[in-house]
């Protein structure tokens, strides 16, 4: 059959149905029986055999149905109204399917149910499955209306429930749940209209006010509303409504025996949970009613109004540069015309914009339920609160916040609000609250969710942190409140169980932050610990329009979402304060004292630097990369500005640093850059990964890595000074008016003994100019020597440093000096702290080394150079560098052990014939007495020469050290002793 | 088969070739204004124009086919759409409007760069020159494509 063929007959057929359809409604309204049966049986009878000729056996057997359930009525004078509704959804049916040849030859009807001509209930002709998965403009208003009417019913119901429903909400009910009936019948979904029609009648005796609204009945009701909001979705996707068709006949059952049901159980009070909530919501300002909204409007498809808002943008730029030229012209009536155009434009604007816009109430309602069914699930009196529910957002941020908001009331109510003994223990009252809080605010909507439960707990918070691996150790004590709240947000921290045990939340709240991000958001939790958490959502107005920042690099213009800007910083690189400097050839900044990674733009994009770096004043972005920030150097900061976002080809795209471009109000074409993009371009956060990384080395393999840490301090002196961090006792901070003197020397009581307080500038000879003379507290490195605390009084205490980079001894001129450290970007000079305590207090210099040796003791020059094997067993890197160097320097050969365990297989397994083993006390697994015992047990060693290295030098050791079977004891840092000893050692080992 | 099947195709020079599209598929032929430079693109993306408030991606179809010819006047741009987005092709200059019998185009020979080829759908004899016609589709799948492997090899 041809195509023309069909279409005459489909032409032909709709037009039997529209005769049929109208003499139905004829006899609807009582008109002559005898003329309008013939017609309508003509019609079907007709269309059946066209049908039958085209080959289309759907449309036959459906319209053989529809005639012989007509037949029955050929001797009657009348068709009840049940049927002539049978009948009229028949001609919708036959409709649809002459559609769906239309659209697709496939569509099918697949099976016309048996009619029922019971009278009472409705005869079910079921399209029941389309194979076209296309959905037809009709049926999609009727899910659209359905799903607004399910919203409505279940917004209803929960009034009902609280109690704050009106005659008027019932009768709202009720009439809602039955055009839902008709609707569905009409479109011949009977599951919907069954249980519609179940829910109705249910709802009589509600309605008339014999009866009350039991919470089974409210309950059974909801579980109603579930099963037709999955239908509604399910038919969406081309399903079918198999939730309502699984729990139809065990809904039916509880809700007629529940309408019909017994009088004494509905008298029966409330039960006991529900009466804090009704006590509750006395108080609470009733939800204003708002029924018959809507009957004013009009569906409108959502890309019309995306065409318009895009036409708009346009407009608006039209706008803007007929204002540019008006300012040039001085044509009055052009400028007065402009002006006009001006307003009229920014009106349709704003009016534009509130077309996509809906109350986030539409959202917000639906927690309603949600809380409702947790609370009952987990045995907690939940009530939730909602305020400024007409606040409006964008339709498709309202459809991107649902899952993120869900989450987090479902998160409040699991792990938020106890139960209601521990609140009762912990003196809240019984029942707790959840209020969401929506509002404007800096062009920005916030939506706040506070709940009055048991809070975070900022300790336990922390601590997970660290065991997962999330935070350092060193990091925790640095950390803000807000980062310590925000850590909940790090992925793979929530996903363990005992977090939820311990104190707190937390299922997938970095899905939350994702979700939020994703659509320009941000979202914080705020939490007090046994008073509650507040988690607060900032979602942009809309997406179309973000405000950013537009800056100009390289002769290129660019625009930086605010979203994701922190600050701007002005640098002046030519004062000396704070400015850019270069970690190992890479720009940073210290911002507040934390180090920000820079990145210049003009780098990052290839871009020739245009010279700006002669000026020396750098514009800074602080920009915040999903948990790490950077500062992004730009030549020229211009403007904020609200930008419509334009899609770029996906080429651009993949480029990763743009996310779209715009169009200027003065035409230009702007690139709007993708921080997120370019920190992984830069490579922010691979280097932040790393950086953590070689921390956790260090920390794992502190005894092998090749990291010596030293503590900077700032003297009267150009260069920074360090001190050997092991050497450091404490950091005090003493005040300038607790100094005392105890002769000539200045000392500060300190605990209970006295801390003899040495200036460093003092010793060193750099001019003592106080600049800080007017400061109460002055700071001081405490150093332990011998047992005897001295302080070191500083200019200031800089910082710490751990670097692998070698003391040069080389070029020490002056006592006091260790050598130099020359790192990457500074010479620093190492103090030996204890020859400057020596020097300041002769009196505590120890006995020299030891008496023994003394005598002994050869002049350098006479002692011949002999090279000997040594062993060295140091477990401080830097010392054992040092000591190395030095002896390596005279001409040693130095093996090198880590600590006295390791000393001791060496001995044992080296083959080695070691003439002198060098050996400091402390040490890890072996100290330096058990290694001496060691050794001196065996006889093979007899010849060998031991000697103690050790900052420890007070009497009491030097006997410890000998008796355990050292040669002699000396005190660590000291190379030209240290040399003048092994000579000695050894001539005295040749001469015996 | 006797039925000649007439095509109408919007002709340009790109250096000393002749191409062509299919009429319905271009949109418009403009001269070419301000072009917003890419930084890190390809050498083979120009820029951005705004197009009367669209934002149109501007190619040049010199690099893309590899030519090694100076840049010339350039002065034309033709505006395709494809897939969803604006596409600006730089060209030398504007040619007719031309009208072929689909039936005697003939695939592009072996010899030429297969820089070129790949984009080249036909080749149609015109009186004293060849008309080279573009497959869209293969351009855009080089100029807008669904996977981001190439990014990874253009910076």
């Amino acid at each position: 059959m041809s195509q023309e063929e069909l279409d005459e007959f489909k032409s032909e057929a709709l037009e039997l149905l529209d005769a049929a359809e109208k003499n139905l409604l004829a006899l609807d309204s009582g008109e002559d029986f005898k003329i309008a049966f013939d017609t309508i049986f003509r019609s079907f009878h007709n269309l059946k055999g066209a049908s039958g000729m085209m080959d289309l056996t759907d449309l036959q057997s459906h319209t053989h149905e529809l005639e012989s359930i007509l037949m029955e009525f050929k001797s009657s004078t009348s068709i009840p109204r049940d049927h002539i509704n049978l009948f009229l959804r028949g001609i919708d049916g036959a409709r649809s399917i002459l559609d769906g040849q239309k659209i697709t030859f496939d569509f099918t009807i697949g099976k016309v149910a048996e009619v029922s001509t019971a009278p009472v209930t409705t005869p079910p002709i079921v399209i029941v499955e389309t194979k076209a998965i296309e959905i037809d403009p009709a049926m999609a208003e009727f899910l659209a209306e359905s799903e607004e009417m399910v919203d409505r019913i279940s917004d209803a119901l929960q009034r009902v429930e609280q109690k704050t429903s009106s005659q008027e909400t019932i009768e709202a009910l009720y009439r809602d749940i039955h055009s839902l009936k008709g609707a569905a019948f009409l479109f011949s979904f009977n599951a919907i209209g069954e249980i519609a029609h179940a829910m109705e009648s249910s709802m009589d005796g509600v309605r008339s006010g014999t009866q009350q609204a039991t919470p089974e009945l409210i309950n059974t009701l909801f579980k109603c509303v579930k099963a037709l909001e999955q239908d509604i979705q399910s038919i969406k996707s081309g399903g079918q409504c198999e939730e309502i068709r699984k729990c139809l006949p065990e809904i039916t059952n509880a809700l007629s025996q529940q309408a019909s049901g017994s009088q004494p159980k509905v008298e029966i009070p409330m039960d006991p949970v529900e009466i804090p909530v009704v006590a509750e919501k006395v108080v609470q300002a009733p939800v204003a009613e708002k029924d018959g909204e809507g009957n004013s409007s009009i569906r409108v498809p959502v890309s019309l109004l995306d065409n318009l808002m895009t036409l708009m943008g346009e407009m608006v730029l039209v706008r803007n540069q007929v204002l540019q030229f008006s300012n040039k012209t001085e044509d009055l009536e052009f400028l007065n015309l402009s002006k006009r155009l001006n307003v009229v434009t920014s009106e349709i604007q704003g009016e534009m914009m509130k077309t996509r816009m809906q109350p986030i109430g539409n959202v917000l309602s639906k927690f309603q339920r949600v809380v409702r069914d947790l609370s009952q699930e987990l045995k907690k009196e939940i009530t939730l609160n909602l305020q400024g529910a007409d606040t409006e957002l964008d339709k498709s941020l309202l459809e991107a916040i649902k899952d993120p908001l869900t989450h987090i009331v479902r998160n409040s109510c699991d792990h938020g609000i106890e139960t209601p003994e521990v609140r009762v223990k912990s003196g809240k009252a019984k029942g707790g609250n959840i209020q969401i809080r929506s509002f404007h605010e800096g062009g920005q909507v916030i939506i706040e969710i506070t709940d009055d439960g048991k809070g975070l707990h900022k300790e336990v918070l922390l601590k997970k942190a660290i065991e997962k691996g999330i935070i350092q150790k060193s990091q925790a004590s640095t950390m803000t409140e807000k980062e310590i709240y925000n850590l909940i947000f790090a992925p793979g921290f929530s996903t363990a169980a005992a977090i939820t045990n311990v104190s707190g939340r937390g299922v997938g709240m970095d899905v939350v932050r994702t979700n939020v991000e994703k659509i320009g958001g941000s979202v914080e939790l705020h939490s007090e610990a046994g008073k509650g958490t507040t988690t607060r959502l900032k979602i942009p107005l809309t997406l179309a329009i973000i405000p950013a920042l537009v800056v100009r690099c390289a002769g290129g213009t660019f625009a930086i979402p605010q979203v994701k800007l922190e600050e701007l910083v002005r640098v002046d690189q030519s004062s000396s304060d704070n400015k850019i400097e270069y970690l190992h050839g890479a720009p940073i900044f210290r911002l507040r004292g934390n180090i920000l990674p820079l990145v210049s733009l003009d780098k990052i994009l290839g871009l020739p630097s245009t010279g700006t770096s002669s000026n020396s004043i750098h514009n800074i972005a602080v920009l915040n990369a999903d948990q790490c920030s950077f500062g992004l150097i730009i030549d020229e900061i211009q403007d904020t500005a609200d930008i419509v976002v334009k899609p770029i080809n996906r080429l651009l795209k993949s480029l990763q640093v743009y996310s779209g471009a715009t169009i200027l109000g003065d035409g230009d074409i702007a690139l709007i850059l993708d921080v997120i993009g370019i920190a992984k371009v830069a490579q922010i956060e691979n280097s932040k990964a790393k950086l953590e990384e070689n921390s956790k080395k260090t920390s794992s393999e502190q005894l092998r890595s090749e990291k010596q840490d030293f503590l900077i301090v700032r003297l009267n002196s150009p260069t920074k000074h360090a001190i050997v961090l092991n050497y450091v006792h404490r950091l005090e901070e003493f005040e300038r008016k607790n100094i005392e003197y105890s002769g000539q020397q200045a000392v500060i009581r300190y605990g209970k003994s006295i801390l003899p307080l040495l200036s460093l500038n003092e010793q060193l000879h750099y001019t003592a100019v106080e600049e800080k003379n007017t400061l109460d507290a002055f700071p001081v490195v405490v150093i332990e020597k011998a047992g005897v605390l001295f302080g070191l009084v500083v200019n200031e205490i800089l910082d710490t440093l751990s670097t692998d980079c070698e003391v040069d001894c080389s070029l020490v001129k002056q006592s006091g000096f260790f050598g130099n450290l020359n790192t990457a970007e500074e010479l620093i000079v190492v103090l030996d702290p204890f020859t400057l305590i020596n020097s300041a207090f002769p009196e505590h210099v120890e006995a020299a080394p030891i008496a023994t040796v003394a005598p002994v003791f050869a002049t350098r020059s006479s002692y011949q150079k002999t090279s000997l094997k040594i062993l060295l067993a140091e477990d401080t890197i830097f010392f054992r560098k040092a000591v190395a160097a030095v002896l390596t320097k005279e001409g040693h050969e130095v093996t090198i052990a880590v600590d006295g365990k390791e000393a001791l297989d060496v001995l044992n397994n080296s083959g080695i014939n070691f003439d002198l083993l060098i050996s400091d006390i402390e040490m890890p697994r072996m100290n330096g007495f058990e290694l001496a015992k060691a050794v001196r047990s065996h006889k093979v060693y007899a010849n060998m020469r031991m000697l103690a290295l050790s900052s420890r030098a007070d009497k009491r050791y030097i006997e410890m050290g000998k008796q355990a079977g050292f040669d002699c004891y000396l005190e660590k840092l000291k190379p030209t002793l240290l040399v003048d000893t092994i000579a000695a050692l050894t001539a005295e080992r040749k001469a015996s | 088969m006797s039925q000649t099947n007439l095509e109408l195709f919007t002709t340009f020079f790109v250096g000393e070739d002749l191409f062509g599209i299919e009429v319905m598929k271009v949109q418009e032929v403009t001269n070419t204004p301000t072009i917003i430079p890419v930084p890190l693109a390809p050498n083979f993306v120009r820029g951005l124009i705004n197009l009367r408030g669209q934002i149109a991606t501007a190619f040049g179809l010199k690099e893309l086919f590899c030519l090694e010819q100076k840049k010339a006047q350039e002065q034309m741009s033709v505006v395709c759409r494809m897939d969803g987005n604006l596409v600006s092709l730089m060209i030398d200059s504007v040619g007719d409007v031309v009208e072929v019998d689909s039936n005697s185009g003939e695939p592009p020979p072996n010899t030429i760069p297969a820089s070129v080829r790949q984009f080249v759908k036909n080749v149609y004899k015109m009186n004293g020159t060849l008309l080279s016609i573009l497959d869209l589709d293969q351009l855009a799948k080089e100029l807008s494509p669904n996977t981001e492997d190439k990014e990874t090899t253009s910076h």
